[in-house]
């Protein structure tokens, strides 16, 4: 007989079709020892620690940045007061695009949606009185603005008397999420860009093993539309790209560098689903090391990422319901096995998070730590048939996903040719139908909808004064600085560029000489060119 | 030709640098799909958006900002607008722009202003009512 159900059918956040109830005869295949495991042991289905959070929770760490460097100083040190656990700077686009404040037409973005560093003296500023010793960074730079910044953030650490080899943190460095994610009008080709990308990885494995220098970001691909198996397919397809580009080279070894590789996945609305992709994540990941790269060395295999719960998720109407959203998220990441984690303020569908809504995102995180007591056993979920059904049936969707992107030439030739921004294109307009369709329910947007808006926000405002004041740190840095020594060391970076050789002694160079972001970039766009990205040549639209 | 049977033509783009391009994409979809003739841009300077705006004598100007930029770079495109006497175009605005913030812009001279949220109809709809030039309107 056939039951009376109030849809007709059901499916995951991601289209998978969810059966009513899930038994034994779901995961029949599954070899309970060689695809499960324990937490902490291949496949690290179940974590990557035995005893995961009983040990040390994860690093609470909120993206962070908007004005002067000084402001931003302001309210890192106010975040660590409330307990956060680790930093995270948010640049503003012209960073991001590597320019300098005084450069024609980016006025109107200077600490806009971030901060705006352009030298050495705002990393220092941007740290004074911080524990950089004890606390971890996330630099959240472009690719093509990452190897810059971590060079500025490598010798503030010199000269406060850390050692590198003992530096913390991470570099966001992801090819894709700036090329195809966020859309930057003055980088390089992404064949040029790897590269640089691909140096700073090189280097850090060997000048600072404890430094992440790249997080492959996922969680933007995710947030241009794309469902989680998509998400996993290009995250393993971007690995791949600079994991080849190194080897290749032939300077290194799939061990010497695969542990310091990291990644940071989105958490989205689809509470299991979300804890199946993580899970199938750290499967897949420990079978691609060790099947396709013949890694020899368990940290080589071993995912760690971050998680950013989803900010497209958040909604502009009844903004405190995004408060529930991102509890939920962080949840789930949770479950998941993350290793750090920004909770996503619940007024970041308006505006940049206000001083309250970074207060109450360290608060979730703090609340579902010391609360819900779900920190106290590894992988609490391990074994459920519906969960251990969904993350296989992730894997092998991003599998195959993985290989329509190989079948394009590999990430690269995909990018450049706009087939990345075509699916991004065809994901976001399906994603958009259904909630226009009603078939993806949004409450407060396509039902429980409210005519007055039952809430007021209070609204974050960046400060139009910050371009003056970058313009006029600048032009005195300028002034100050030995301008041989910048203008010898350019030329270095130009020759090393050209030669192959690895950039990134030379980009330490020019910033401890106080050349500006712009001016060390100036020296690649002038070599490269700027990319003209595809989707606005008109393949799109 | 009846300008009437011309179709309703469109630039979307992004003033400044702010990289975030779903909103604008799904605008400029949704409006392609209604037989209108869009361009989308990307990221250009206010200038390059008023002379391109100019050039193909389009009808309707569509921005979206999600960096806070809002009302520096409208001021810019609208000061240029003006200055180079394109009077006659539908000026539309999309992104995350706080409440408050609406009727500001829109005694700026913005059009309509479309926050998160707001549904592709409405807008398709607003552009197919309002789309074609009328004189003096900015």
């Amino acid at each position: 007989m056939k039951k009376c159900e109030r849809q007709e059918q059901f499916l995951t956040g991601s289209g998978i079709p969810v059966k009513e109830v899930y038994t034994a005869e779901d995961i029949k295949d599954l070899d309970l020892e060689k695809e499960m495991g324990l937490p902490g042991e291949a496949p690290y289905l179940r974590g990557i620690y035995p005893n995961m959070y009983r040990g040390r929770f994860w690093t609470i760490r909120q993206f962070t940045g908007f004005n002067t460097p000084e402001e931003t100083n302001e309210r890192f040190k106010y975040e660590h007061e409330a307990g956060a656990t680790g930093f995270s700077i948010a640049f503003d686009a012209v960073t991001e695009n590597g320019l300098d404040p005084d450069d024609p037409g980016v006025a109107s973005d200077v600490g806009m949606g971030g901060v705006n560093v352009c030298t050495l003296r705002d990393m220092e500023i941007m740290f004074d009185g911080l524990p950089i010793d004890r606390v971890s960074t996330a630099v959240i730079g472009s690719p093509f603005s990452a190897g810059v910044l971590s060079a500025m953030y490598f010798a503030l650490a010199e000269s406060r008397g850390i050692k590198l080899k003992d530096l913390d943190g991470t570099t966001q460095n992801d090819m894709l999420l700036f090329t195809a994610c966020c859309h930057l009008p003055a980088i390089i080709p992404p064949r040029n860009l790897v590269r640089l990308c691909v140096d700073l990885v090189e280097w850090c494995a060997q000048n600072t093993p404890r430094w992440h220098p790249v997080s492959f970001a996922s969680y933007n691909y995710r947030e241009n539309g794309l469902n989680a198996y998509q998400e996993l397919g290009l995250l393993f397809a971007n690995a791949i790209a600079y994991i080849e580009e190194e080897l290749k080279r032939n300077r290194l070894k799939i061990d010497d560098f695969a542990p310091v590789l990291t990644f940071h996945l989105a958490s989205h609305s689809d509470f299991l689903e979300e804890i199946a992709k993580f899970r199938a994540a750290r499967r897949m990941w420990y079978k691609l090391l060790k099947e396709r790269y013949g890694a020899q060395n368990q940290k080589s295999m071993i995912f760690r990422f971050h998680v950013q719960t989803s900010g497209s998720t958040l909604t502009y109407q009844q903004p405190l319901n995004n408060l529930i959203r991102a509890a939920y998220q962080v949840l789930a990441a949770a479950l998941g096995g993350v290793q750090s984690m920004h909770a996503t303020s619940y007024d970041e569908g308006i505006c940049l998070p206000t001083e309250q809504g970074v207060l109450l995102s360290l608060r979730t995180q703090q609340i579902a730590q010391y609360e819900t007591g779900v920190a106290n056993v590894a992988d609490p979920l391990g074994g459920s048939y519906y969960l251990e059904y969904l993350t296989n049936e992730i894997e092998k969707k991003s599998w195959d996903y993985l290989q329509k992107v190989e079948d394009n030439g590999g990430l690269v030739a995909a990018l450049e040719s706009g087939w990345v921004h075509r699916e991004s294109i065809k994901a976001m307009g399906e994603y958009q139908r259904q909630i226009q369709n009603g078939t993806r329910k949004v409450v407060g947007l396509n039902c429980f909808e409210m005519e007055e808006e039952p809430h007021r926000v209070p609204v974050f405002r960046p400060s139009p004064e910050t371009v003056r004041l970058q313009k006029a740190k600048l032009e005195e840095v300028r002034k100050n600085r030995d301008n041989q020594k910048v203008g010898e060391a350019l030329r270095r970076l130009r020759d090393v560029t050209e030669k192959g050789e690895n950039i990134m002694p030379a980009v330490i160079q020019a910033v401890k000489a106080y050349a500006s972001l712009g001016e060390i970039c100036d020296v690649w766009r002038e070599l490269y060119g700027v990319w003209e990205i595809p989707v606005v040549a008109g393949i799109a639209v | 030709m009846n300008p009437q049977k011309r179709s309703i033509k469109v630039v979307v783009a992004k003033p400044g640098f702010d990289g975030h391009w779903r909103g604008a994409m799904i605008v400029s979809m949704a409006l392609r799909d209604a037989g209108m003739e869009v361009v989308y841009m990307g990221n250009q300077t206010p200038a390059a958006i008023v002379e391109s705006a100019l050039q193909e004598d389009v009808d309707v100007i569509g921005l979206s900002i999600l960096a806070a930029g809002h009302m520096m770079l409208i001021s810019e495109v609208l000061d240029l607008l003006k200055e180079k006497n394109i009077r006659d175009i539908l000026l539309i605005v999309g992104g995350t722009i706080p409440q408050e913030d609406i009727p500001v812009l829109e005694s700026m001279g913005v059009h309509r202003v479309f926050p998160p949220g707001s549904k592709i109809e409405d807008i398709v709809d607003y552009v197919e009512k309002n789309g074609r030039a009328v004189k003096g309107r900015i």
